[in-house]
Order: structure tokens, then sequence, then C-alpha cells
């Protein structure tokens, strides 16, 4: 059991301590109550020398002389009575006792009364720098302009951020495909078949930049911030043509095609380093689509290709990112 | 032999264990108890204060007139540009009423699917044009179908002619946005929803079908809801952007495509409603809000 008292003597000790941090939540509080119940008849500046001080006993001067908390000057008392100052005797007396010529004087009513031109800036510090970290995103996307085949797809992204507003990354979709009903249904009635096409993967060197970012009040009582950003890159997507003119011999195989891309995003901060995203992209990149006429030697490969076509494939990503390091210093305070 | 200081049985090195993690425990619900009571102690000058003071209330209390341009996206046969607006009264910033209109048939611009339909179906036609005795051509092409794909394809293409939707407007975001940190604009987030009724322009019901291909028009109710960013350029005006669904079944190609065989799936040589396909029709808007009076009031 040699043990077992220490444990316990853990247990306790770490009871204690959060205990008195409470216990001292409750002094301020009575502190307080006590500074108000002097104050009573008296002025407002006991409740404000009790916060200042947490105390509350060092108000009882102030409140006792009937001064207020605007007729509180920095000046320090003839004779250098700290008690005739707030908080007990320390910030501004501390430095005319030091060096009575660098005691500032000022007259707080009137300091207080000038108009206040001080810069605010409409957005203040970034919620979310994004220098020097890596962004991981992992996403689901859907085609937008495909009304014959819809192209969904898992999306993977990597972005590394060189300065807080510009990043270089790579991504890559694994596409799932399904032909619509729509496609037979026109082929049945209009006796036209239209060239389709599907989608293996695609993958792509991408530059991000943010140019806007901001922040949004939630029903008026929460705060979340947000960044859109415009990407582009250059990679490959593997595509092939649906047989629908000749699926009895033909059999197409996946061929990666240069494509280029460009998109727009939004990212949505749930916190420093989690965030929803939303993004459309549109891939472009040359398709070779199937011949729209059959051959008198319908297994010869070299007839099954027609036109090429210059394909615009654009889709709306919805997903998440994490931001690694999860934490960040701010260079300058504001 | 008798027990010594250090010798212990494996009943007492148990019971060790036991209590040991029995005041580890203690320990953590303590620590986490105490925690959670330190949150409450929040105070200072900003407590109880409200997310945003001096809030711009571009809203409330104001009339929108929004002029705007709406796209249809992922159509399959014409795409329709529907020139129209948004007239709305904000009662509070959070909350309006209104609704939206839209003329849709004076813009449409038919897909490559339609103009390839268009131009096979009258190569076919100039290779077998037919005769009084028989309209529809001697060739299988020609007459399967011929109660399918009129002369002109276009003429029988489904459209939407006007849009009204009475709607509410619910703005819970509301914020601000810095363009390459030196533009400022103040934004909000929005969702809409209500009824819409849809003047439709489809290809009209008939019996025999083969060379008929005239057009009917109707009225379809359905839901329509979306979501919106506005964008305020100053005191009066915002340029906003929206996305709207607006589902419902129409007739989008003339085709007999239903209403035979199993689960009516399979043509019947007859147009019916039974031809009507679900679609989730979507638009993305561009408008310019314009409110009245022309000074917005500021929050407390």
């Amino acid at each position: 059991m040699k043990s077992s008292p220490i444990g316990l003597l853990v247990a306790v000790a770490l009871g204690i301590f959060p205990a008195q941090s409470w216990a001292a939540g409750k002094s301020h509080a009575a502190g307080k109550a006590a500074a108000a119940k002097d104050s009573k008849g008296a002025t407002d500046s006991a409740v404000v020398d009790a916060d200042a001080s947490g105390a509350g006993a060092p108000a009882t001067d102030a409140a006792a002389a009937g001064d207020t908390a605007g007729s509180v000057t920095a000046t320090p008392a003839p004779g250098g009575d700290d008690s005739a100052t707030p908080g007990g005797g320390s910030g501004l007396d501390d430095i005319c006792k030091i060096d009575p010529a660098a005691c500032p004087n000022l007259d707080m009513d009137k300091e207080a009364a000038r108009p206040l031109k001080e810069q605010i800036f409409a957005v203040q510090q970034a919620y979310a720098l994004r220098v020097r970290r890596l962004e991981l995103q992992l996403g689901w996307s859907v085609s937008m302009n495909d009304q014959f085949v819809s192209h969904p797809a898992p999306v993977l992204a990597l972005n590394y951020y060189i300065t807080n507003v510009l990043a270089i990354g790579i991504n890559g979709e694994y596409y799932l495909n399904n032909d619509k009903e729509f496609n037979a249904q026109v082929r049945r009635s209009a006796r036209v078949a239209v060239p389709l096409t599907e989608y293996q993967w695609a993958a792509a060197l991408n530059f991000t930049y943010v140019p806007a970012y901001g922040k949004f009040a939630g029903f008026g009582d929460f705060i979340f911030h947000y960044d859109a950003y415009v990407v582009g890159g250059v990679g490959a997507i593997s595509v092939r043509p649906i047989p629908v003119i000749d699926p009895d011999n033909r059999n197409f195989s996946f061929e990666p095609k240069l494509a280029f891309n460009a998109g727009i995003g939004l990212r949505i901060f749930f916190n420093r380093w989690f965030a929803a995203v939303l993004e459309v992209r549109d891939y472009v990149f040359n398709d070779k689509l199937e011949n729209l006429t059959v051959d008198r030697n319908p297994a010869n490969k070299n007839t099954w290709y027609g036109e090429t076509s210059l394909t615009n494939n654009v889709q709306a990503q919805f997903g998440v990112a994490f931001f690694i390091p999860p934490s960040f210093d701010y260079r300058l305070p504001k | 032999m008798g027990k010594g200081r250090g010798m212990t049985t494996t009943k007492q090195k148990s019971l060790k264990r036991v209590v040991s993690v029995l005041a580890a425990t203690l320990a953590l619900c303590t620590v986490s108890a105490s925690a959670q009571a330190q949150e409450i102690q929040l105070t200072g000058p900003l407590a109880g204060a409200p997310a945003v003071r001096k809030l711009r209330l571009h809203r409330k209390g104001r009339f929108e007139i929004a002029p705007a341009v709406s796209f249809t996206l992922l159509d399959e046969y014409q795409r329709t540009i529907l020139l129209g607006g948004r007239l709305q009264y904000n009662f509070t910033d959070w909350l309006a009423f209104g609704a939206w209109g839209a003329v849709g048939s004076a813009i449409r611009i038919s897909t490559y699917l339609t103009d390839q339909i268009q131009n096979v179906n009258a190569g076919r036609r100039a290779a077998d044009p037919g005769t009084a005795a028989n309209p529809n051509g001697t060739s299988l092409d020609r007459q399967l179908t011929a109660g399918n794909v009129g002369p002109d394809f276009k003429k029988q293409l489904g459209g939407i002619d006007w849009v009204v939707a009475p709607q509410f407007t619910a703005v819970p975001f509301r914020g601000k946005l810095a363009l390459f940190q030196s533009i400022y604009l103040d934004t909000d987030l929005y969702f809409f929803g209500g009824p819409a009724f849809v003047g439709l322009k489809e290809r009209a019901n008939c019996n025999s079908c083969a060379g008929v291909f005239k057009t009917s028009t109707r009225v379809a109710i359905a839901p329509t809801f979306g979501l919106g960013i506005n964008f305020y350029i100053n005191k009066w005006s915002a340029l906003g952007f929206e996305y709207r669904g607006l589902p419902f079944s129409w007739d989008t190609s003339g085709f007999d495509t239903a209403g035979g065989g199993k689960d009516k799936k399979f043509p019947d040589n007859r147009i019916t409603d039974d031809d009507r396909r679900f679609n989730f029709n979507q638009l993305l808007t561009v408008s310019y809000n314009i409110y009245l009076p022309f000074q917005y009031r500021v929050s407390e």
C-alpha cells in the first residue's frame, strides 16, 4: 500500500489547486460585492478600483472621499501618499518615485474627451496564417457540365504555402463514372448517338493564390473566418471513350491527356487548422472521341477514334482542409 | 519466513494498483471539474458584449430592388438565360420576404446535342423527303423517329417561359471581406426558399403523334430554394450571386420515352404526362441590388 497514499496526495493536491483558482474568482466577486457595498451612496469608482486591484480594500479611500473614477488622476499625491491613487501605489506612481521628471501629468478627463483618431483595420490580424504551412485537402467532387456521364470522384490535395497568399501543391482524384439513362433514351428516340467519355484519374501541379479573406458573424453571435482563392495548374487526366456507336467491336483503353486547370475556392475556418472547402475548377483537355461511323473492318483499332474535341470538365468540390502544423505565431501583434 | 518490509504478496500488489488507479481517476475528475468551473469566471469589459458592435444594417427596414440575370445549368437540350429581378422587403437584418421573377423565353441557346440531332435529322429528311402518301419517308431511321423528331427539332423542345417565386430569405451570416488587402466590402450570406410558379412550353400531348409537333403551355408549381452572397458596394447597392434549385418534372425534349411496357418505361407512341422526367433544374443568378431608402441604419 506504499504508493496508494502518494496517489491520494496527488489527488488532493490536484483537487486543491483548481479549487483555489475557483476561490480566487469568488474573491473577485466578493471584492466586487464588497466594493459595491462600500460605494453605496458614494460613487461607482469603488467598483472600478475593486476590479483593478482584485481586493476591494484600496477602494475605500476614493469612495470615502467621494471621488469618481473620472476624477482620478495620475498625478502623485502630495508627499508621495500612494493611497490616494487606485491600486495601492503601483504603475505610474512607481515611475514618479524613480524619476519625478518623467512622471506623467495627465488630466484623465481631458484625455477621455479627446476624439480618437486611431487607425482601425477593417480586418484585423488574419485569423489563420498560411505561410510555411502544409494544407491537406480531402474532398468529393461532382461534375457540373456533363449531362451525359456524371464523374463523381474522391479528391486529395496537398498545398504548401510559400507566402501567406501563395502556395504550390499537387492534387489527385479517382473518378467513378455513371452513364445516365438519358443517353439511352436519346439514342432510342432520335437514333442519334453522342460520343461519351469516361475518366479514370487526374493529377496536377497547382499554384494557389489567396486574394481575399474575411469573416462572418453567424446569427450575430459567433464569428467564423473564411478566405477565397484562385487556383490553376497543369497535369494529366486519364480518359477513354465509352463505346456507343459500335460497342460490340470497340473496346477503348484509358490514355492520359495533358490537362490544364483553373478554378476558384472558398475556405471556411472552424479553427486555425481545420476548414471546410468549396471549390469549382475547370479541367481543360483535348479529348479524342469515338468515331461516329463504323468502318468495313470494325476490328481495325485505327478506325475507332474520330475527331478530337477541346473538353471542359467543370467540377464542384466539397471537402475539408487540415493545416499542418496546427499552430503558428504572429509576426506582429496586429 | 516472515514478511519483510519490501516483500508484498500478489493480493497486496493488486490492491495497490486498484487504489492507485482510483486515486488518479479521482484526481483527473477533480481537475476537469475545476477547469469547467473556471470558465464561468469570464469577467472584464467585454464580458457579455455582443459579437459585433456598430454593425451597418444594410437590410433592416429597407426595400430591395434587384435586377437580375439567371443562367440555367446542366441543360440537356438548350440553355436558358432568364432576365428578371427580385423585389423584397427586409423586416430585419436577417429576415426578408419578397419575390423573384424572370422571363426565359427571350434568350435560349441550343446545346451540342440539339445541334447534332438537328443536323442528323435534316440529313435524313434531305435523303428521304417522303411523299404525300408516305410523308414519313421509307427509310428505317425516318420511320422510327417520325413521332419523335420534327422538321425543326429546336421548336419542339421544352422551355421555361417565366418564373414567379414568392420567397422568404434568411440572412444568418453577415461579415466583411478584404480583397487584395486594399478593398474592403461588407458581405452577407443568405438562404431562401418558397414555392415557384413556372410557366412552361412543352410539346403538346397527342395520341397519334407522327408528324405532329405542336407545343402547349402549362404552369408547374415547384419548390425553389438556394443560397446567395451579397457584396455591398456602397450604402445603397450591392452585387449579388445566387444559386437556386428548382426541381420539377417536365418534358424537355418532346420525345416519346415512356408510358408503355413494364412500369411505363417504354415508348407508347403517344406524348403524355408520363414522358415528363424529373429534373433538378439549377440556376446561377447575378444581380445588382438597390436598397431603399438609400441610408442604412447602424446597430448599437
